[in-house]
């Protein structure tokens, strides 16, 4: 067991079919962290998060799960909540989150008063008692949650948890995410939204075409790309011009550049010795979606931008 | 450590639960009673029709002394079998013309007759189409034949009446013992066979639930799939040995209530070779041992079915292979070895059904325990088989793990509120 990683994994390659779905990817998600898998829908995250969990086995590679390599050795202190949502439909929700505890070893009656607490606590009270059916998918889709969450794991896994919900069940799993994090849990969740990754990972893991692009912290992404400059001057002409980078471009009256090597202090000297007149002057880091595309190409970017239009579209 | 049985108990009670308080449980139970119904109605109408449109009429056109003669002969004969066994004779005055009278009665569509017999019992004639030789002549030359006997025997002032019978009770016949243990043996059978059949298509089903829920996933990701087997056929296990019990409590009822309306208890006065109570347990244990070989097998061949349509596809030739078994293992009622006999007791199949038979049949007890270890290893076998192909097919993923390694996965924390 490497200490300190709650899933590490390493070469895991799987094919469907003959046909390669993921191939040869490394994690390492550190224990209490928040972890995101950034991709395209198709890239591989849902396969990768399958082979972490031994739900499919990988044609090759290892992995560990909370230090065991036979992840269902660990099954009682994870969860998993999978892409297609699944629960058994004549169930009341009590009986649905303490079932689904029971599955992962949490005594049933235990099992039912967490679920009684957790639909109380967030506000699902009146709905104790009622069955899956008669909820609506993004109530469904919360009970699950619960489930995913009542034996109190040291890791939950979530596959596109935020596909499908409206903006309000977005903000509560985002808050439960969090609070999870906050006790001590690792969270692992994939999505092909990049402002959940944003807003919740410390670390990501950026997927396209079954291959890990990049994995590292968020920040160290967004440095991939330098920090633009945005400029605005009340001359248009003069020798200060020459300390522009050669690959600056005007845009509605702005100049905009990549922060020089050497750093922001040079060229504002050259530009107030020039006499350019500096009207505004801002220095933009890099968004994640700008270091998406970068490290994951054009291609991918629209596809991800495809499949996050087609879920506001579900989510409506 | 939850262990593989505690992981199948979390699906077995999930399952049980649900099926119990489903409004198709109440049709479950109703099943038996419905198929009684059916099949009584079914031989009622088939006696019935058998009797009104099936038996032949002769028209009996002779004196009357001979019509007499003829109908206490008839009598008699049907009081030794069924009254189905012999023509109807009915009584038609003769005309001056008899020969020109009896194909006039044949031609009569509105009376029916399939021959007409006149003459004497002396010299009887028999009218009709030749195919009146091979079917009802023979059993009116019976008749005749028993009228001229009386009639013979009358004329020699000896009486026609029987023999007194002198009767020297026993408490058994080894022929009879062994018919009526034949008779036990071909009853375990068919209450095996039909409870199976019954909840074959359920058991083929059970899966398709999970997969169009996509609770698999969640079940697959929490526990091993041999647990998720092993749960579906031990809750219905449970569901049809609850319907057994209420239907055999009804039963028993219902037996216990007819005895006491004729104000008298009795018990069978036959009993299998190894004893009631040995014979009982054995066929608990023969029929749990004969549900999950072939629940097991349902359920690796249901979970590849994708929808209830591709069900409804699967189940006939599934019925069909149940029918084989089970003529299979018939042949183990009466039958004296041979390769069938054999064939029987040793595929994992009709084991179970073969060796239900055997009990009643002979009181060695030695080769059930051979028999019940036999069949719990092919259930194991076959559990594993079921899930490493539904693995393999359906998760798409390769088994992973020995085949003959059996997993635990671990809990190891005590939990509180």
């Amino acid at each position: 067991m490497s200490v300190g990683l709650a899933i590490e994994a390493k070469g895991l390659f799987k094919s469907f079919d003959g046909k390669p779905a993921v191939r040869g990817i490394d994690v390492a998600v550190p224990e209490g962290s928040i972890y995101g898998i950034l991709g395209p829908n198709g890239a591989g995250k849902t396969t990768t998060l399958r082979m972490l969990l031994g739900i499919i086995e990988p044609d090759q590679g290892w992995r560990s799960l909370l230090g065991h390599e036979r992840p269902l050795e660990a099954a009682s202190i994870v969860g998993y909540l999978p892409e297609e949502r699944g629960l058994y439909p004549a169930m009341t929700t009590r009986e649905a989150v303490a079932f689904m505890g029971a599955l992962r070893g949490l005594p049933l009656e235990i099992g039912r008063k967490r679920a009684a607490i957790l639909l109380e606590q967030n506000g699902l009270g009146d709905y104790v008692d009622k069955p899956i059916k008669s909820l609506s998918k993004g109530m469904a889709q919360t009970i699950q949650l619960f489930g995913t969450i009542v034996h109190k794991p040291k890791l939950v896994v979530l596959d596109e948890p935020f596909s499908g919900l409206d903006a309000i069940n977005q903000g509560r799993l985002e808050h439960l995410i969090r609070d999870e994090a906050a006790s001590g849990t690792t969270v692992i969740f994939s999505t092909h939204v990049i402002h959940h990754a944003e807003r919740l990972c410390e670390r990501i893991a950026i997927i396209a075409d079954g291959q890990i692009r990049f994995e590292g912290l968020v920040a160290a992404a967004r440095d991939r790309l330098r920090p633009q400059v945005r400029l605005k001057t009340r001359m248009a002409e003069g020798k200060w011009r020459a300390a522009l980078p050669a690959a600056t471009r005007l845009d509605g009256g702005y100049w905009h550049f990549e922060l020089p090597r050497g750093g922001i202090e040079p060229l504002l000297k050259a530009l107030i010795d020039g006499g350019a007149g500096i009207e505004e002057l801002s220095i933009e880091r890099s968004g994640l979606h700008d270091a998406f595309v970068a490290i994951a190409g054009e291609q991918a970017a629209k596809e991800l931008e495809a499949d996050m239009q087609a879920d506001l579209g579900e989510a409506a | 450590m939850m262990s593989l049985f505690e992981a199948a108990w979390v699906i077995a009670r999930r399952d049980f639960v649900a099926q119990v308080y489903s409004r198709s449980f109440i049709l479950f139970l109703l099943a038996p009673l419905l198929l009684f119904a059916f099949a009584f109605f079914v031989g009622t109408m088939a006696d019935n029709s058998d009797r009104l449109a099936n038996q032949p009429v002769v028209a009996l056109v002779t004196d009357g002394g001979t019509a007499e003669a003829l109908a206490a002969a008839r009598a008699r004969l049907v009081g030794g079998t069924s009254e189905l066994a012999f023509p109807v004779l009915r009584r038609v005055p003769p005309a001056e013309n008899v020969a020109v009278q009896a194909r006039a009665l044949l031609a009569n569509e509105d009376e029916g007759y399939s021959a007409v017999l006149s003459g004497t019992l002396a010299r009887p004639v028999l009218t009709g189409p030749l195919r009146v030789d091979e079917s009802s002549g023979p059993r009116v030359m019976l008749i005749v034949d028993a009228a001229r006997r009386t009639a013979a025997l009358e004329a020699a002032g000896v009486s026609a009446a029987g023999a007194p019978l002198v009767r020297d009770v026993t408490d058994q016949a080894a022929g009879n013992l062994q018919m009526l243990r034949r008779v036990i043996a071909q009853g375990g059978q068919g209450l095996i066979f039909v409870v199976t059949l019954m909840l074959a298509t359920l058991l083929l089903s059970t899966l398709v639930e999970e997969k169009s829920n996509k609770v698999i996933e969640v079940l697959a990701a929490a526990v091993p799939l041999d647990a998720v087997f092993l749960g579906k056929l031990i809750a219905m296990l449970g569901i049809s040995l609850v319907g057994l019990a209420l239907w055999a409590g009804m039963l028993a009822l219902g037996y216990t209530f007819v005895q006491i309306l004729q104000d008298w208890v009795t018990v069978p006065d036959v009993a299998p070779a190894v004893g009631w109570p040995i014979w009982i347990v054995l066929l608990l244990l023969y029929y749990t041992a004969n549900f999950m070989l072939l629940g097991a097998l349902f359920l690796g061949i249901g979970g590849q079915a994708t929808n209830i349509r591709e069900i409804q596809t699967i189940s006939m030739p599934v019925t069909l292979l149940q029918l084989m078994v089970l003529l299979l293992a018939m042949t183990v009622v009466g039958g004296e070895g041979g390769a069938a006999v054999w064939t029987a007791y040793i595929l994992p199949f009709s084991s179970p059904l073969a060796m239900v038979a055997h009990a009643a049949q002979y009181e060695a007890l030695w080769p059930h325990l051979l028999a019940l270890a036999w069949q719990a290893v092919w259930i194991v076998l076959i559990i594993r088989l079921s899930a490493r192909l539904f693995r393999t097919t359906v998760l798409k993923s390769t088994p992973g793990g020995s085949f003959f390694g059996f997993p635990r996965f671990g809990r190891g924390r005590t939990e509180s509120v």
